[in-house]
């Protein structure tokens, strides 16, 4: 049996942002923080399109990135709860299942 | 996976700057939006008419190309941008497509629901000229009477909402016993202000504005003040902790100020990683570099920015090989623009008379001993042969009389 995703994860749409090499620079307005994101930070924002919950991402990531899907899976957790600390990202409510 | 830090002068930008200078890619845009406006500065380098600017469609057109090249700090100004009845249409595009978007405007037109909507459009900063804290002074300038009044009242306005405000002043014959004052009322508001000595010819080449410009002789009191840290020289890779050091406060209105070690053999970021471009569509490396590279009703960005000539040739252009400005002893003291070479020297890898002057005078202030340009060395050295033979025919002259 498959758990549905409660949330998913949108990228916070005041942000200014750009990819630039392996990296991806964010700005965010509201407090002229400027963020920094390396290549797997920057491919796990590439993908955070307010319709994958972060096990989807992890899944992603394992498979771009040749890693156990466990790891990947604390990996991609980590970042997202750094980013949504840092107002990246935000929660939203999964509205469907796997949108794949 | 992520590091975080201001805005400015950190390893973030450096790193971000390092990585669009050795990719070309146009990482910053000054976009004027139109060049009409609704003041009327005695020193302004721009006509106010429109020329047929570009349409709604046509700039959000732009807007889609320089996303896709990888732009990321976009400042639209002018002109007054409020004058552009399309403008919440603009940043609407610009916000959609993930720009740090910051604006230049005289605030006359500022009212409380337009901060709200650039607020709500993303705007990060807002950079407002001031001329003077007098508004007697200021008004003369703009030739706007109670101009002064209202561009301070947009101020907290523009704060209210979470906007960044910088005040630019730059400095001129009429404003330059102001400059203390300018820097009071910044400090009071609590905003960050640059104070600007660089007035340049219009755009067509009439050099009338240049008659508001302060003598280098008249500066003193402006370089003199330690507040300023006018004399401070520029940073080098042998100084980088004075590279981050570097005073904002005195510098140019055009610029974002930021300097990075990325850029340290190259004249400046224009053309490198950045570029302008004016309402009519027209390319250009930098809005004091009046070489159009191409126009955008005709071509994509895309193949101008990386093919045209004019900015092909720019690239090229390092400070080592400058060939008079590479050997000149005082050149840590040099703001050398390659545009104003161009508008003021006639050569954009020349020197010129302005920038010799200013940094003398810096150097002088800062304790070198007889500072000299290599320019200047370069005409004295042309003139002293000359001297010598007029003094050899006086001397002739002389013992055919006797």
């Amino acid at each position: 049996m498959t758990n549905k995703p409660s949330i998913f994860w949108q990228k916070n749409p005041a942000l200014a942002w750009r990819e630039i090499d392996d990296a991806t620079v964010i700005i965010s307005p509201t407090d002229s923080v400027m963020h920094e994101l390396n290549d797997t930070g920057s491919f796990l924002w590439k993908n955070i399109d307010g319709r994958r919950s972060a096990a989807e991402l992890a899944g992603l990531l394992a498979e771009s990135y040749e890693v156990a899907p466990d790891v990947a899976l604390t990996d991609t957790q980590a970042l997202l709860d750094e980013m949504s600390t840092r107002k990246l990202v935000v929660p939203i409510p999964a509205t469907g299942g796997d949108l794949r | 996976m992520t590091t975080s830090a201001a805005v400015g002068a950190t390893p973030v930008m450096d790193r971000l700057i390092s990585r669009t200078v050795r990719k070309h890619q146009p990482l910053s845009v000054h976009f004027d939006l139109t060049y009409r406006c609704n003041e009327r500065c005695v020193h302004c380098y721009l006509d106010h008419d429109d020329h047929g600017e570009l349409s709604t469609a046509e700039c959000l057109a732009v807007l889609e190309e320089l996303a896709q090249a990888g732009t990321l700090f976009l400042t639209f100004s002018g002109g007054e941008i409020f004058l552009r009845p399309d403008l919440y249409e603009i940043l609407s595009e610009a916000r959609r497509l993930h720009f740090d978007i910051s604006l230049k405007t005289n605030a006359l037109l500022v009212t409380p629901e337009r901060a709200k909507r650039l607020r709500e459009f993303g705007v990060r900063r807002v950079q407002i000229s001031v001329y003077s804290d007098i508004p007697e002074v200021h008004d003369a300038i703009t030739k706007v009477p109670g101009s002064l009044q209202r561009t301070l009242a947009a101020i907290p306005l523009l704060l209210e909402q979470g906007l960044q405000v910088k005040l630019a002043c730059p400095l001129m014959r009429e404003n330059l016993l102001a400059y203390r004052g300018v820097m009071a009322l910044a400090e009071k508001i609590g905003v960050p202000y640059v104070l600007d000595l660089t007035i340049t010819p219009m755009l067509d080449g009439n050099e009338g504005p240049l008659a508001h410009r302060i003598p280098v002789s008249s500066l003193l009191p402006v370089m003199q003040d330690s507040k300023l840290n006018a004399c401070a020289t520029r940073p080098t890779a042998e100084a980088p902790l004075a590279m981050k050091e570097y005073p904002a406060t005195l510098g140019s209105a055009v610029s974002s100020g930021i300097e990075s070690e990325a850029y340290e053999d190259l004249p400046c970021s224009a053309g490198h990683n950045s570029c302008y471009i004016s309402p009519y569509g027209d390319v250009f490396p930098c809005v004091q570099l009046p070489q159009a590279a191409g126009n955008l009703r005709r071509k994509r960005f895309n193949e101008i920015w990386h093919h045209a000539p004019q900015l092909e040739r720019l690239r090229g252009v390092r400070e080592s090989q400058l060939p008079v400005c590479s050997r000149c002893e005082i050149r840590n003291y040099c703001e050398r623009c390659p545009g104003l070479a161009l508008m003021e020297g006639g050569d954009l890898l020349g020197a010129y008379e302005r920038a010799c002057e200013l940094a003398e005078q810096k150097a002088r202030l800062a304790g070198v001993t007889e500072p000299i340009s290599a320019l200047h060395k370069q005409q004295a050295a042309n003139s002293a042969p000359a001297t010598i033979a007029n003094d050899f025919a006086s001397v002739i002259a002389a013992s055919g009389s006797n």
